[in-house]
């Protein structure tokens, strides 16, 4: 499974070894773990079983960079990470010499597996009609097959969060990893988040109707958010059994308000202009139970000490156009920067579908331009560990950690850099995707005619 | 007040005698005496006098040193009334038939057809204008006698004439026909679902050009066709394309109706393409291309559709600074200061014009006789303009670059009589106009 | 040029012979050029090595010199870039970056409208892309024509007018469009052909006759009216009137005019290569190309060029089938092949664009800044003046913190014609040409609209993707 490649070709001879290294490694697993020929396959099947990678640069995240380190994984597990670690032999060794691991990286807020063409309306999933649609579930209809997901994967980008959207209550977000051939068997947390759109206030406050629309916007989000309330404290009365009369009717939609009205799963609010933000951080207030998040943000610099002082999360992005006409034109690619020094919790989410392996860039561009690649490095791997709650399993490299690791050439945010193995709970995923296919049948196909 | 009673009184007066001809073939001369007047030129005759007959100005002068004739009517002013020569509109709509509702969807919107694109320059306003819409009447009531119309529509909407004022008859009031044809960067209309060539201001750009491809290749039609021997094809005839052939001999205008620096560069492109004999209309921003202006030697007709000002501004302005809301920061204070400047820069932009030695008249071009007055006060009060200048841009500097300047727009003898008589000097609050006379014709308010 | 030539002070003059003794190259356009001296860089020139330690001198706005100690002319402004890299101004064969109106929709054929007449120089967006380090634009007419209207290029001198803009002498090129684009605006939503890719390549072959026949008709009856001017006898001819549109056809079909042609799937790239083939068209660019790939050998027989977006892929259903290794496919097969933004968010980051080129599929460094300068400049037809950094070439260039295909270097310069449009470290945050006396500023705060590409990619059947 190497590249034939045909004299006139000048693709520099160390990237040739690098593909050609990360698909003999794939392979000779494949042949020692019994696999079938990956050829036969669309994407090939994976390598699974007990894997030690040795002679690696470990970026551990929470513990530091180790030199040499070996990391052990079994059974989809890290069981050691170190750079003396005795390794068993019956698992598999893949020598990184030269090459850099990382756990997996996160992407907090996409569309992936719910649209496959956004501009055919058969293939779009993210946007069921209606205001308020709590029940629904991203996991529902993420599809294991999408051509995106794949692509993604290859990149380096292990877990998302999938989330629909719509007016206002859009659904709920799943937390998946990308490796899996039903939802269920992707899902780390089903419904991570219920996902919100805040009413935005008109350009001009002083048209009438441009007012009352609002208004009414943030009415209809209170009264929901009351009834939801109301109906969460009706529903535990009568099933304590403090009711007198008979069961309470059965509302599916706000039944699925419960959760989030006692705050077992957070809220992510869509918000990006500066008084928007002001008046969702004002609102958040009559609910400590619960745990927001603010998602898009591009003027969190704005207000970035009042956000951080409300402690909410952000999931934001660097690539993309200054808000307003006289705005610096770096500050979207500060905006991350800018809020982390301020003591917000950065997490980094492109809002994409099938270019959330454009996650690295981002992550790339809000290092150089003042978080750092550290802090960066920490908003697409612990940060979103924390704040979706999955500290223990995911977000670094250590021991007890579910098996979410990349093994890059170098810095993963550096364009040259090529992600050379990617494992997804323990699975050694085939370095294969549709992009990399066409490349391999179309690089050189005029050579074989 | 009290020394306008008697004169006022004695107007009336005179004004209610029913006086007979003197002769039947000689009308009666008319005399307004001892007023003040204000020419064109911003300069002032105190105690004048100025006697008209057959629509003529037959004197003009210090009372002292007009004759009045035996038959004239006289109204005197007691040395408290004033005479302001007749306004003079450079493009109005007035009487206009509206722009058609929404369009009907074309089978084929790349070929429309003339009317449905919006290309109507066979369209005359003496053919077209309501003389009973009331703006006639309140137009007079301003002290308007003069105005070349055009007719509301799209890319070339239809052919400028001009005409005196009439309180209900203006249509018979023309006095020069077709001098030349109002053009603006208006696609056609209907919008993305329904559109229609020429969408946007290229497509307008090149379909001018097109048109005027056509015309010169039908105009050529015709006249070899009428000095050739048989057996020449007869030449497929077209209204709209022989209209416009007066603007391949260079024998008419074309009113561009634009706003932006870059609107105008761009027709200064069709200018020097096809030599055309151009006027500047509305020209909101044109001080930024005044040397292009000056070099081609082209006039503007500047609205005085001022923007608004920025809304903390007039508050500043009306209320006080204490009224005003603080800024947020440095940014706002920035922002703000950009704000106000590039509204000042608007409101100079006559000032620019005359100072670089454009030729500026007036034209409202669509803005209402209300907006008019009050953006004036802003051309007086922050345009840097003095209430002379804005009198010879209204007057005189119209009429000039309309091509009657030897006939009106001045108090002259052997002018035609067009001017109106006030109170007080129009810049005074209390100024009420008594009778606006439009070609001899004495309206009365 | 003459007259122009004159208003040249003799030293000026003086230089420019003495240029166009040395490369045959220079061009008069660098009408109003600075002098600049950029010292001790690590100048990537592109045609050759990078050169560590290095100067580059511009007189007048045209390289002079490129070396190492390079004596300092007097007067002139010299900049210490010690530690930087400098890499000519980036080309951008493919944006709407600064236009007042992008599709002349109406007609499936328009190529008599120019983009040359719809330039906004006041947008802001022109200073964020100076940011990026571009300074060479091709502003594009839109996709939703068959054959669409000319493009025109554009040095962004930010602050001057529109028509100081336009990169004087630069060739005239067009747009072309293929596939969902004009036969869903013409023949889906207007009843009018085409409505399949089979009926494109009709409205190309019938328009081409078309002006084919016109040529004839219209050279007789000037030769004709000129005859019988001269000596009126007998009948004279029936007037052909001109014909803008056919005569600008014409201009493409003698090779006057460059084609730039919008599309996507390979089916509908061969066909176009077909047509020209058929009526001698060469030297064009097929923009987005997604599927350029599948026949990269086709291309390069050709002598075709690809102008691709770095990694954008399914946002409709003839891109499904595409790769972010597109760029890395063509290049290799020695199609010349550049990445383009055709976003205003895209236009900010050009380098980065293209140095994933190297992570899909290793394309060479030197290969990746290629495919924004000198390959895009190519396609213009403009690379005798842009696009690499040589002795006799326009000043255009940007200084970089670092290589400017590391994802941590950022651009601190940008200079065209040896004048300097953008510098980092005299950035004032309102950069705005035109302000609205208007709107107030509490307004502004949502006045202008969220505006990355998601916007475009998500919003489904609309205007702004027939803006590709």
């Amino acid at each position: 499974m190497t590249l034939s490649k045909s004299k006139r070709y000048s693709i520099s001879e160390q990237t040739y070894v690098c593909l050609r290294r990360a698909f003999l490694l794939t392979a000779l697993i494949l042949f020692h773990s019994g696999t079938a020929d990956l050829r036969a396959q669309i994407t090939g099947k994976p390598a699974y079983g007990d894997f030690a990678i040795t002679n690696a640069t470990v970026h551990t995240v929470t513990n530091g960079i180790i030199e040499g380190g070996v990391v052990l994984v079994e059974e989809g597990e890290i069981t050691h990470v170190g750079s003396n670690v005795r390794v068993p032999d019956s698992v598999h060794r893949i020598d990184a010499t030269g090459l850099h691991l990382y756990p997996g990286f996160i992407d907090s807020f996409t569309h992936l597996g719910l649209v496959e063409i956004s501009a055919v309306p058969v293939t779009v999933d993210h946007r069921e009609l209606g205001t308020h649609n709590p029940q629904v579930q991203a996991v529902t209809a993420i599809n294991p097959h999408a051509v995106a997901i794949p692509v993604t994967r290859v990149g380096g980008v292990t877990t998302v969060i999938s989330s629909p959207a719509s007016s206002q209550v859009a659904g709920k977000a799943a937390l998946i990893d990308l490796w899996g051939y039903t939802p269920e068997a992707m899902a780390v947390t089903e419904r991570a988040a219920l996902v919100v759109e805040w009413p935005s206030l008109p350009a001009d406050t002083s048209n009438e109707d441009a007012m009352e629309r609002y208004e009414s916007q943030r009415d209809e989000l209170d009264d929901y958010w009351q009834d939801a309330q109301f109906y969460e404290s009706m529903i535990s009365a009568y099933n304590q059994g403090e009711a007198t009369t008979s069961r309470p009717e059965r509302n599916l939609r706000l039944e699925a308000m419960r959760e989030v009205v006692r705050g077992e799963i957070p809220v992510i609010l869509r918000v990006n202009r500066e008084r928007d933000i002001l008046k969702a951080l004002e609102w958040i207030s009559n609910y400590p139970e619960i745990s927001f998040l603010f998602q898009g943000v591009a003027e969190g610099w704005r207000v970035a000490s009042r956000i951080a002082e409300a402690e909410v999360p952000v999931i934001v992005n660097t690539l993309y156009t200054p808000l307003r006409s006289y705005d610096n034109y770096q500050r979207p690619y500060q905006n991350p920067g800018l809020l982390a020094e301020a003591g917000v919790l950065v997490l980094l989410g492109t809002g994409e579908t099938e270019n959330v392996r454009n996650l690295l860039f981002e992550a790339g561009y809000a290092a150089a331009y003042g978080l750092g690649r550290e802090e960066a490095l920490k908003s697409i791997t612990i940060n979103p560990a924390r704040a979706w709650g999955v500290e223990d399993r995911f977000g670094s490299i250590e021991p007890g950690k579910q098996a979410n690791l990349v093994l890059t050439d170098g810095d993963p945010f550096e364009p040259s850099t090529h992600i050379h193995n990617v494992m997804i709970n323990g699975y050694l995923i085939p370095m294969e995707s549709r992009q990399q296919q066409l490349f391999e049948e179309f690089l050189d196909w005029d050579a074989t005619r | 007040m009290t020394n306008l009673r008697i004169p006022f009184s004695l107007i009336l007066l005179l004004w209610l005698l029913p006086l007979q001809p003197v002769s039947s073939q000689t009308p009666p001369a008319h005399a307004i005496i001892n007023s003040t007047i204000h020419h064109a030129d911003g300069s002032e005759t105190e105690s004048g006098s100025i006697v008209w007959r057959d629509g003529i100005i037959a004197s003009i002068g210090r009372a002292d040193s007009i004759e009045i004739p035996f038959d004239a009517r006289i109204i005197d002013g007691g040395d408290s009334l004033h005479v302001y020569p007749g306004l003079v509109d450079g493009l109005a709509l007035w009487g206009s038939p509206e722009r058609s509702g929404p369009p009907e969807r074309v089978d084929n919107p790349g070929e429309p057809g003339y009317e449905r694109a919006g290309i109507q320059p066979d369209r005359l306003p003496s053919k077209l204008i309501q003389s009973s819409d009331e703006v006639f009447s309140n137009a007079l009531k301003q002290g308007y006698t003069t105005a070349l119309i055009g007719l509301e529509g799209y890319m070339l909407p239809g052919q400028t004439e001009i005409f005196f004022l009439h309180d209900n008859d203006t249509k018979s009031q023309i006095y020069r026909e077709k001098i030349g044809f109002l053009f603006q960067f208006e696609p056609a209309p209907g919008g993305w679902g329904n559109r229609a060539y020429p969408t946007t201001t290229m497509g307008v750009m090149a379909r001018f050009r097109q048109l005027l491809y056509d015309a010169e290749a039908l105009m050529q039609h015709l006249d070899y066709y009428s000095e050739s021997e048989p057996g020449m094809p007869v030449p497929q005839r077209d209204e709209v394309l022989e209209a416009l052939f007066p603007i391949l001999n260079q024998e008419k205008e074309i009113f561009f109706a634009a706003d932006s620096k870059e609107d105008i560069e761009r027709y200064l492109r069709l200018h020097d393409e096809f030599d055309l004999n151009s006027v500047i209309v509305s020209g909101g921003e044109a001080y930024r291309v005044s040397e292009e202006l000056l070099e081609r030697d082209i006039p503007v007709l500047a609205s005085f559709n001022l923007p608004d000002p920025p809304e903390w501004y007039s508050t500043l302005r009306e209320e006080g600074e204490s009224e005003v809301p603080e800024v947020s920061g440095p940014e706002e204070e920035r922002y703000r200061k950009r704000q106000l400047n590039s509204w000042l820069d608007r409101v100079k932009n006559i000032r620019s014009l005359l100072d670089a030695g454009v030729h500026v008249g007036f034209a409202s071009n669509g803005l209402s006789l209300d907006d008019i007055q009050e953006k004036t006060n802003f051309l007086l009060d922050e345009g840097e303009i003095t209430a002379g200048e804005l009198l010879t841009i209204m007057t005189s500097s119209t009429s000039s670059i309309l091509g009657i300047s030897t006939h009106t727009g001045a108090l002259r003898e052997g002018m035609i009589a067009n001017f109106s008589l006030w109170t007080n000097p129009t810049n005074e609050e209390e100024a009420r106009i008594l009778k606006t006379v439009s070609n001899g014709t004495i309206i009365q308010f | 040029m003459t007259a122009n030539y004159r208003q040249y002070s003799l030293f000026s003059t003086l230089f420019l012979a003495f240029f166009t003794l040395c490369s045959g190259t220079v061009s008069l356009s660098a009408q109003d050029g600075g002098s600049l001296l950029l010292r001790n860089a690590t100048v990537i020139p592109v045609t050759g090595d990078d050169l560590p330690d290095t100067d580059i001198m511009i007189v007048d706005g045209l390289i002079q010199a490129i070396g190492q100690n390079l004596a300092a002319p007097e007067d002139i402004e010299v900049i210490d870039a010690s530690d930087k890299y400098i890499m000519p101004g980036i080309v951008d064969a493919h944006s709407h970056l600064n236009s007042i109106g992008v599709n002349e929709s109406s007609h499936p054929v328009t190529p008599e409208v120019t983009m040359a007449e719809s330039i906004d120089p006041n947008s802001v967006a022109i200073y964020r892309a100076l940011a990026g380090g571009v300074t060479t634009i091709n502003l594009m007419h839109g996709s939703a024509n068959v054959i669409g209207g000319r493009n025109v290029t554009l040095k962004l001198r930010y602050g001057r007018s529109q028509y100081d803009m336009i990169m004087e002498g630069a060739p005239q090129t067009v747009k072309f469009a293929l596939g969902e684009n004009p036969t869903r605006v013409h023949g889906q939503d207007s009843g009018v052909q085409p409505r399949t890719r089979m009926g494109v390549e009709q409205v190309i072959r019938e328009y081409f006759d078309a002006a084919i026949d016109y040529r004839s008709k219209r050279d007789d009856y000037l030769a004709m009216k000129r005859e019988y001017d001269q000596n009126p006898d007998g009948i004279p001819p029936v007037p052909v009137p001109e014909n803008l549109r056919l005569e600008v056809i014409l201009d493409i079909l003698d090779g006057n005019i460059i084609v730039h042609a919008h599309s996507y799937r390979a089916d509908e790239i061969f066909m176009l290569t077909r047509i020209f083939s058929d009526y001698g068209i060469t030297g064009y660019t097929f923009q987005h190309a997604n599927e350029a790939f599948k026949v990269a050998p086709e291309l390069r027989e050709a002598g075709a060029h690809a102008s691709i977006f770095s990694d954008w892929w399914a946002y409709k259903f003839e891109v499904y089938y595409s790769t972010a290794y597109s760029a890395t496919i063509l290049n290799e097969n020695e199609v010349v092949t550049s990445i383009h933004s055709d976003s205003n968010e895209l236009i900010r980051h050009l380098n980065l664009e293209a140095a994933k080129s190297m992570r899909y599929g290793g394309t060479s460094e030197n290969d990746a800044i290629r495919m924004i300068t000198l390959n895009p400049a190519k396609q213009l037809g403009i690379d005798d003046r842009v696009g690499s950094l040589e002795i006799g070439k326009e000043g255009d260039l940007s200084v970089w913190s670092g290589h400017p295909l590391s994802i941590y270097s950022v651009n601190e310069l940008t200079v065209i014609d040896g004048n300097i449009y953008f510098d980092r470290s005299s950035d004032p945050d309102d950069m705005r040409i035109r302000v609205s006396p208007s709107v107030d500023y509490h307004e502004t705060e949502y006045s202008e609209s969220i505006q990355d590409h998601h916007f475009r990619i998500n919003s489904g059947l609309n205007q702004h993707q027939i803006e590709e």
